[in-house]
């Protein structure tokens, strides 16, 4: 008899999120265990805890999960679970904390997807501000945009925070091959001059873009929003946007609203995980892995 | 329809170990239930809020493993639990804390079928040291190897006194006749395998416990056995996959042969696997440990 397929779920935080453990299920996995506040010292025995216990047949039926809230943190415990494996005992890990790789997958995704329909271009040296940016969501947006060749800002309340969080981002998950920059928020109307693309990730409740500054914005193409609850991050663009028109852009821009990226972020990390079940070599999974997914479903689900 | 059958996984630590998780599941248990950061005095009520949900049919499909790894606390769980059962509403109970019962009874089956075939002898008849002696893996195949009639050894890497209390301790609990050690050096390790027929290497995975050089000071050794399975190995020389290859750096004994971590592992692994299995398909409920399992692996080797 098959062996049931089960994904261990690692979180630093105190709960997994229950959004992850129903995409698990529903992607396939038999059972998903939590393994709670659990600290990067200690990912190495549960690894290894882990893929010791089953034949290397039955390892492809056997995944680790890491979520968490923090980024680098989820990045570094998806390294050393990499290094952990002692082939042939080895299994497939996922790291997407706070669902944070594929929703930003899915919202660069879902812009890069606009670009090339609606404007007949693509991400390659466009301006891409990341307004609230130095959350998980903003900082794998911003590397993600990057990574596909555009000239990132990051932007944040403290220009210090932003500049942090942007040098992060190249170092840690960039490799130094990126370059992203950092703003202050105070100084945004003068970044929206040369903006092509805003992504909006910040609380939500807040508006990160007023009417006026989308007015204002000579060349923007493409604003996205994961906040989905009112107000929305950027004025004119609901929820429900996918694609529309905003109201009083004087560039034609189109505007992305929180539930066209929900739904690529679910395909996303539905296709991921099922991708860990299915996969014959055992994968490590992370924001690139989602971006490509992203892009694959936007091309071949419209 | 049938029940599912839910095995509720107590846990001192917190969280369980994904090795019982994927063993739990492997040997056909439907739910797995964590229960973390699990105290001694919450053992009773938790046991009697398991055994009460289920009626007569239900509660055969339903057991409780205890993890953690502590193996004292893991058997004052284990009898607390006993206690708080009230037939017929009973259920079964495996304490097996960080795997070490498991893993040390099939470590000391293991090489104590090699020491019969290859060197016709009974453990009673050997002195015996456990390096990793102060761990959970060490001291269950320590009290277990003790319990058989071997003269047995805790050793202790940083301090005697550890490794002397926890002798002492276990002696009074189990009745064996464990003694203490410490070895800090190299120098000190040469002097303790002197002598010694039988090493048992339970220390921490990827360390290397004895080297080439010490181990020339062994001239009676028969058998060793290491279940450290990450590179470097517990003993130099040995390899993952010996079960009774010579071990050759033992240059002063000759005939000394490995047991390594994967032959430990596979019994290891039948072994975890027959004993959850049996809480599925027992008539009346079981309450197993260190002494069952030890049992159940003799039973495996000599049946291989």
């Amino acid at each position: 008899m098959e062996k049931p397929f089960i994904l261990h779920m690692l979180t630093t935080a105190k709960n997994l999120s229950p959004f992850d453990v129903n995409m698990a299920m529903d992607a396939g996995w038999v059972s998903a265990l939590p393994y709670i506040n659990v600290e990067a010292s200690e990912v190495q025995g549960l690894v290894q805890d882990a893929i010791f216990s089953r034949s290397a047949k039955n390892l492809k039926r056997t995944g680790i999960f890491i979520g968490g809230r923090d980024t680098k943190q989820a990045m570094d415990m998806l390294k050393t679970a990499k290094r952990s494996m002692i082939p042939p005992f080895e299994v497939s890990v996922f790291a997407d904390p706070s669902g944070a790789f594929t929703t930003a997958a899915g919202m660069v995704a879902a812009a890069e997807h606009e670009l090339i329909t609606k404007f007949n271009t693509t991400l390659a040296g466009k301006t891409v501000l990341a307004l609230g940016g130095t959350g998980p969501v903003g900082q794998a947006a911003a590397v993600i945009a990057a990574q596909a060749g555009a000239n990132v800002m990051i932007i944040g309340r403290q220009l210090e925070k932003a500049q942090h969080v942007a040098d992060m981002c190249n170092s840690e998950f960039g490799d130094g091959k990126i370059t992203i920059l950092a703003g202050a928020d105070a100084d945004k109307a003068e970044y929206m001059k040369t903006a092509d693309v805003v992504f909006a990730t910040g609380a939500a409740g807040i508006e990160l873009l007023s009417a006026e500054l989308i007015a204002s914005a000579p060349q923007l193409k493409v604003a996205a929003d994961v906040n989905a609850v009112p107000p929305s991050g950027i004025a004119g663009v609901d929820a429900f946007h996918n694609g529309t028109p905003i109201q009083g852009s004087n560039s034609q821009a189109v505007g992305i609203g929180a539930l066209a990226i929900g739904n690529i972020k679910y395909h996303t990390q539905n296709r991921l995980l099922k991708k860990m079940l299915n996969t014959d070599k055992p994968v490590y999974l992370h924001f690139e892995h989602a971006f490509e997914v992203a892009r694959d479903y936007m091309e071949t689900s419209r | 329809m049938q029940k599912r059958s839910i095995l509720h996984m107590l846990d001192p630590m917190p969280n369980n170990s994904p090795f019982d998780i994927n063993m739990a599941m492997d040997a056909g248990f439907d739910v797995l239930m964590p229960y973390n950061n699990v105290k001694l005095d919450r053992v009773y009520s938790l046991t009697q809020d398991a055994i009460f949900s289920r009626g007569p049919a239900g509660i055969k499909r339903t057991g409780l493993f205890i993890g953690g790894r502590d193996l004292g606390l893991a058997m004052d769980m284990l009898e607390a639990c006993h206690q708080a059962m009230v037939p017929p509403f009973e259920i079964s109970v495996f304490a097996d804390p960080s795997g070490a019962f498991t893993t040390a009874a099939a470590l000391v089956a293991c090489v104590e079928q090699t020491l019969k075939i290859q060197h016709g002898k009974e453990l009673k008849d050997c002195r015996v040291l456990v390096f990793g002696g102060t761990g959970p893996v060490g001291i269950a195949t320590g009290i277990i190897a003790s319990l058989a009639g071997a003269d047995t050894t805790l050793v202790d890497h940083l301090l005697l006194d550890s490794a002397m209390d926890m002798a002492k301790s276990f002696n009074r609990r189990f009745g064996c006749t464990l003694k203490g050690e410490c070895a800090r050096t190299e120098q000190d390790k040469a002097t303790l395998i002197a002598e010694v027929d039988i090493i048992f290497c339970a220390a921490k995975a990827g360390i290397q416990v004895l080297s080439s050089e010490v181990l020339k000071a062994a001239r009676n050794l028969k058998v060793v056995g290491d279940v450290n399975a990450v590179p470097p190995l517990g003993i130099e020389g040995i390899k993952r996959t010996d079960a009774g290859a010579p071990l050759l750096n033992a240059i002063n004994a000759p005939g000394a042969v490995a047991v390594g971590a994967l032959a430990v592992g596979d019994i290891k692994y039948q072994l975890q696997h027959e004993m959850l299995n049996f809480m599925l398909t027992t008539d009346k409920p079981v309450y197993l440990d260190f002494r069952d399992a030890f049992n159940k692996a003799r039973d495996i080797v000599t049946k291989k």
